[in-house]
């Protein structure tokens, strides 16, 4: 007896899937079957729901159990509609393309390939086709001569379903050398070529294999460049302006992975070309204008040259415009933020562009979106727009309408948010004037030092440098102020912390500290000198170069204060029982680190300034130290701005007692 | 010494204009356009795009066995394809979905918008026919979802339903989507899309012709007065008016 469904609802339809399952059962399986298809198809809803209540391994046995069977008309029906169902699963749900593939479709799918009934050919081959366009389907495997010879036969056949499901296995398959090269060896080139005349699908297909086989593969790119006296790069250039979005965006991706490998399409204006056809897809209302941002990104990263030349046509302006129109869906926003970003990493012109209070209003707004994606994006942009030290000079930030949202962003549940975050307020934090004021205002400096005890270590890296920045040539009240949040416990752990480039940045936040004013030089000595106990522990027994470097410039900072603070510094340097900080002197001068042997001279310098009451006497315990001797061997020190302090050392010893003040 | 000359012949230009244009006589017109040749296979290939396009499918079948015009596609297509139109045409949405996911179930599953106006071309049929409750469901379960993913689809949800608050239906601000055209718009869309789908192109070619003539003609009368076509289903040409 068949067993119908009890109604249209899923909770009964997929129950009575598991109950008809029998090929005898005929009539009722194939009405639940087309019921199910026709319930899923193009609802979200109902895939998820079907999928909870496990309807996708059901539809796999009956697949599984019809196909085996005598190959009759009964069967085929059943087959085709299955087939269709478990495609449908598979389109634009990501669980379900998992499902279907975890549920083993795929082997009975293919099996399908080879059946004599030509709706049944076509049921089976869409279905692939919707898997392996899921990121999630199996990779095929093609090296095996069995697997290509299948996989040519697909792409040779009559049947147009079949011949784009091989260009689509290829496109999402293809990523090995060894595959790029036995498909272009099999002549899938010529083929694909051939087929770039074909239906739209067909095409945009064909384009998205080309990129998978040529891709980072200049041999490949060459015979691609080559077929047909070069008619395969006119074609593809051709398709740059084609009327379908996406086929003009497919035909970009090919002819910038072509460039990247060989010469073809390599000329400035190809690559102009494709810039303002790329630009132009960003206001493209489907996916492609999503995509397109970021294929933009992908060519200009790190390719000045082009960055110059997406400037000079203009085409931030057009960002911005667009930007300033509102409303934007979220990847594509992300997208043009991280490109634009991309170029204010170099550019002064692009960043100039950028500071426009319009701009701004856009930054603020994606610096409070709801995705977190565009939040860094956001946070990425403000950072490489306020590396133009110009700008910063000019305080043309004068708008701080940004600050309040990106404090409020150091509470970012996201680490990654958090990181872009700091990113940002470390550069707009060395702002000369306001932008400090305002961070500490918004209450950023408590939170600052509180992540500054984060356990992760780019997080701590990135505070520290704000922390530094924000006292950078900060009023002295504000320095106050940031040291009795951060006490001088915690800024003695920082020195200390496990991380060189961390070191690097807390012992430069003291420079900054107590540059400027003789009596901050005191808080290096406070609560039993914590922090110059500190700094010398870090010269001693630290291998990194940087960390030497700042900590030498730090001692230079404080060797520039009143006698007490200078002579401390010489008797922590040369004290008086061990010659073990002589070793380190000299060892410094010794380095090839430029930067630590002027370091270490400009110290000296300060210390044997003729001014202070006991110069004479530093100068003679360098000089028993074996100090002085090795900077006389440094007098053409190749480093001019060293070989100079060198110089000056050495004119201010030759200075005779009784003409030192 | 040109720009000297420009100045002044850009300031007469207004006055000059309706003077300067270049008349053109029947006699010489008729003369020029039988220079222009055009060959038959290319009316016929026209005709037949037309045919299979808007779906005449007899029409097609008989024009090919007469003229030996190749359409191209399978006649066979334009079968389900105008069996999906009308079915939307005359209320029964559901059927055609049904049978839009026989011939290829893509279309729905990559097409939102197709299938979002379809649904809700489903519950104006229910509100048209006054299952209220029928449609207040049909609306939550299938509809509201996809609001959920997509703002306009929300407003033009919204709309939809606004229709079960009047008394009046036909005559409350939204009632234009129970008219008629709302179907044919609806049918439209979907024939559309399943031409699309079979790679050929959504419009036939002969009305973009026309309207190239019309555009053709209008820049034309900027310049010169000619034996025109104003009534293009007679195509007469008319004595330029001087």
């Amino acid at each position: 007896m068949p067993t119908l469904a009890a109604s249209n609802r899923p909770e009964d339809l997929a129950a009575s899937l598991s109950e008809v399952v029998g090929v005898e059962n005929g009539a009722a399986l194939l009405k639940t079957l087309r019921e199910v298809k026709n319930q899923i198809i193009g609802n979200k809803t109902k895939k998820l729901q079907y999928l909870h209540l496990g309807a996708v391994p059901k539809i796999v046995s009956v697949l599984a159990s019809a196909s085996s069977g005598t190959a009759d008309g009964g069967d085929s029906v059943i087959i085709v509609q299955a087939a269709a169902a478990l495609g449908s699963f598979a389109c634009g749900v990501e669980d379900g393309a998992r499902a279907v593939v975890e549920a083993g479709a795929v082997p009975h799918l293919v099996r399908l390939l080879s059946h004599p009934n030509g709706k049944v050919i076509d049921a089976g081959a869409r279905s692939l086709r919707m898997i392996f366009q899921s990121k999630l389907a199996p990779k095929y495997d093609m090296l095996p001569e069995e697997n290509m010879r299948f996989l040519l036969s697909l792409l040779n056949s009559e049947n147009e379903n079949a011949t784009e499901l091989a260009v689509r296995i290829i496109a999402h398959s293809c990523d090995k050398r060894e595959e790029q090269n036995a498909l272009c060896d099999a002549r899938v080139l010529q083929r694909l070529l051939h087929l770039l005349e074909g239906s739209l699908s067909q095409r945009d297909a064909s384009l998205a294999s080309i990129v998978a086989i040529v891709k980072n593969n200049s041999e490949v790119a060459r015979t691609f460049a080559s077929i047909d006296n070069g008619k395969s790069l006119g074609a593809l250039t051709e398709l740059i302006h084609d009327r379908y979005p996406r086929t003009r965006y497919l035909a970009c991706m090919c002819l910038i992975a072509i460039g990247e490998v060989s010469s073809f399409a390599h000329d400035l204006q190809t690559k102009t070309n494709l810039i303002l056809v790329l630009a132009k897809l960003l206001e493209d209302s489907s996916e492609v204008g999503d995509d397109s941002p970021f294929a933009l990104l992908d060519m200009i990263a790190d390719k000045e040259e082009l960055q110059v030349q997406i400037v000079a046509i203009n085409v931030v302006e057009k960002f911005c415009n667009y930007l300033e129109k509102g409303s934007i869906p979220p990847r594509r926003l992300q997208g043009i933020l991280l490109a634009l970003a991309e170029l204010c990493s170099k550019s002064e012109i692009c960043r100039g562009q950028l500071i426009s209070p319009q701009f701004l209003n856009v930054i603020v707004d994606a610096l409070q979106h709801e995705n977190a994606g565009v939040r860094i994006a956001a946070c990425t942009c403000l950072k490489n727009i306020s590396r133009s030290v110009k700008n910063l000079c000019a305080g043309r930030f004068s708008n701080e309408s940004f600050i309040v949202p990106l404090v409020k962003l150091l509470n970012d549940p996201s680490t990654s948010v958090q990181d872009a975050t700091l990113g940002a307020i470390c550069n707009v934090s060395i702002d000369f004037t306001s932008k400090k004021a305002a961070i500490v205002k918004c209450g950023g400096l408590p939170l600052l030092v509180q992540i500054s005890k984060s356990i992760d270590p780019s997080l701590r890296l990135k505070s520290v440098c704000a922390l530094r920045n924000l006292m950078f040539i900060a009023d002295g009240t504000l320095k106050e102020y940031i040291i009795s949040e951060l006490t001088i416990s915690e800024l003695t752990c920082l020195i200390c912390d496990s991380e060189h480039l961390i070191q690097e940045q807390a012992l430069a936040l003291v420079s900054n500290f107590i540059n400027g004013s003789i009596d901050l030089i005191e808080l290096v000595f406070a609560e039993d000198g914590l922090i110059i106990n500190a700094v010398m522990r870090q010269l001693r027994s630290n291998f990194a170069t940087q960390v030497s470097i700042q900590g030498m410039f730090l001692l230079c900072n404080i060797a520039a204060g009143d006698e007490s603070h200078k002579e401390a510094v010489l008797s922590y340097l040369i004290p008086l029982k061990s010659d073990e900080y002589a070793h380190l002197l000299i060892r410094f001068m010794q380095s090839k680190d430029k930067l630590l042997r002027t370091a270490t001279v400009w110290c000296i310098l300060n210390l044997t300034d003729p001014a202070g009451a006991n110069s004479s006497d530093r100068v003679r315990r360098l000089q028993d130290g074996g100090i002085i001797s090795q900077i006389k061997t440094m007098v053409n020190d190749p480093w001019l701005d060293c070989k100079f302090r060198v110089r000056k050392v050495l004119e201010q010893c030759m200075i005779p007692q009784s003409m030192r003040m | 010494m040109s720009r000297l000359w420009f100045v002044p012949g850009q300031l007469n230009a207004t006055e000059s204009m309706s003077t300067s244009k270049k008349v053109i006589t029947r006699e010489e017109w008729e003369k020029k356009l039988k220079d222009v040749k055009i060959r038959k296979e290319d009316m016929n290939k026209l005709v037949m795009n037309f045919l299979v396009t808007e779906g005449y499918v007899e029409a097609a079948e008989k024009f090919r066995m007469e003229s030996g015009t190749q359409p191209e596609i399978d006649l066979a297509t334009i079968t389900d394809r105008m069996a999906v139109k009308k079915a939307v045409q005359s209320g029964n949405v559901q059927d055609a979905i049904e049978k839009v996911n026989d011939l290829n179930p893509e279309i729905l599953d990559t097409n939102p918008h197709l299938y979002f106006h379809l649904q809700q071309q489903r519950l104006i049929e229910l509100i048209r026919y006054g299952k209220v409750e029928a449609a207040l469901e049909f609306a939550q379960e299938e509809l509201a979802p996809r609001g959920e993913e997509n703002q306009s689809f929300l407003e033009e949800l919204e709309r939809t339903v606004a229709l079960l608050a009047f008394e009046d239906i036909k005559n409350c601000p939204y009632g234009e989507l129970l008219d008629l055209s709302q179907r044919l718009k609806t049918a439209s869309e979907v024939n559309a899309a399943i031409l699309t789908s079979q790679s050929h192109e959504k419009d036939p070619k002969l009305p973009s012709l026309l309207k190239m003539l019309i555009w053709a003609q209008n820049q034309l009368d900027e310049k010169a007065a000619y034996p025109r076509i104003n009534d293009l289903s007679t195509a007469t040409l008319e004595d330029p008016a001087v």
